[in-house]
């Protein structure tokens, strides 16, 4: 913090908004990001299905609610 | 027993191949057999770094599909008898790695060498898989900007995806470097400092590098910085090295020391 900036009481370091800024963006995507696993086991689901009927396409999401986890699963049917 | 060693990133351009060099040559010269793999298929760049792009016949790819033997390939560094590099090929082709070829590779490459230093491409992509597919540790560059971190972090959270070692059941060490640090701008608040970043990625730290205009004109001839005992980032590729073979060794003080006429004229009217 320069001497100029100490007097006249300038805004907080470019550095802490950097980490804070950080820390939100993160926050977000690591929630979104919690399921590295997502391609293999939606691969792995539709061969299974495939095997009982006849399967178009699957849609996984995810949601967070206070403190539930949910998965949701769409299968779409030919 | 021989450890396999992904040196990557989120975010390209943060100084992976050149970290790569450095510490190859410093685990070399540590009495360590040392072999550096340049994975980052279609653009080869370590070659450069350690200055053996004159020496080229083959590369990995001709290696994993047989058209030569792993001897033929492999290049001897011009000053130690320890370190050998094996490079990239400069296909256009994405898919030309193959996670078997690649496991028979690196089996091979484990009885003959201590260390097998991965060069990663940067990204989540094709080549990043291969790369991390049979680490035993990866380390994680990132400079301290916003974007390198957001990136390191969006990396680390799928290492362990790509992980065969993580599908066993076990764990790939992680470690965190963080390069270009400039001491003047982190003690003006205008960087991030080593523990916001470490607080922000949550894994433990095993080089700090500061950011040294020395490492140009050592890439310019391509002879790894860590050769130069008097530059600062050189002693930090030399700890970085000896902390990865296990010693403890204390981090460099990157402390704004010396007050000279124009950091203060800086300090004063910035």
């Amino acid at each position: 913090m320069s001497f100029f900036a100490n007097i006249f009481g300038k805004k907080e370091s470019s550095a802490s908004v950097a980490r804070d800024r950080l820390k939100v963006v993160l926050a977000h995507e690591r929630a979104s990001n919690a399921l590295p696993y997502m391609e293999d086991m939606k691969a792995e689901i539709m061969e299974v299905i495939k095997k009982y009927t006849k399967v178009k396409d699957i849609h996984i999401s995810t949601q967070s609610n206070q403190n539930i986890d949910v998965l949701e699963m769409e299968i779409i049917l030919k | 027993m021989s450890i396999v060693i992904t040196v990557t990133s989120g975010k390209g351009g943060v100084g992976k191949s050149t970290t790569l060099a450095n510490i190859a040559v410093g685990m070399a010269d540590e009495g360590k057999k040392v072999v550096a793999v340049d994975f980052d298929i279609g653009l080869r760049n370590l070659d450069m770094l350690l200055g053996l792009e004159n020496r080229i016949v083959y590369n990995v790819i001709d290696v994993m599909e047989g058209k030569c033997n792993l001897t033929q390939a492999l290049i001897n560094d011009k000053h130690s008898k320890n370190l050998f590099f094996l490079p990239a090929s400069q296909t256009n082709d994405k898919n030309v790695l193959n996670k078997q070829k690649v496991k028979e590779l690196l089996e091979t490459l484990k009885k003959e060498f201590d260390i097998i230093l991965i060069d990663s491409p940067a990204g989540i992509e094709g080549g990043f898989e291969h790369a991390i597919a049979y680490a035993d540790r990866a380390l994680i560059i990132s400079t301290p900007d916003v974007s390198s971190v957001r990136d390191a972090d969006r990396v680390i959270g799928i290492i362990d995806a790509k992980s065969e070692k993580a599908h066993k059941g076990e764990e790939v060490e992680k470690y965190v470097i963080i390069n270009r640090i400039k001491p003047e701008l982190v003690e003006r608040g205008d960087m991030l400092t080593t523990e916001d970043v470490l607080n922000i990625l949550a894994l433990p730290l095993i080089g700090i590098v500061p950011d040294c205009e020395k490492v140009i004109s050592s890439t310019n001839m391509g002879e790894p910085i860590i050769r130069d005992l008097k530059a600062e980032s050189g002693e930090a590729y030399r700890h970085i090295s000896r902390r990865i073979l296990g010693e403890e060794v204390e981090y460099l003080d990157l402390s704004v020391k010396k007050v000279s006429l124009k950091g203060f004229f800086h300090e004063f009217f910035c």
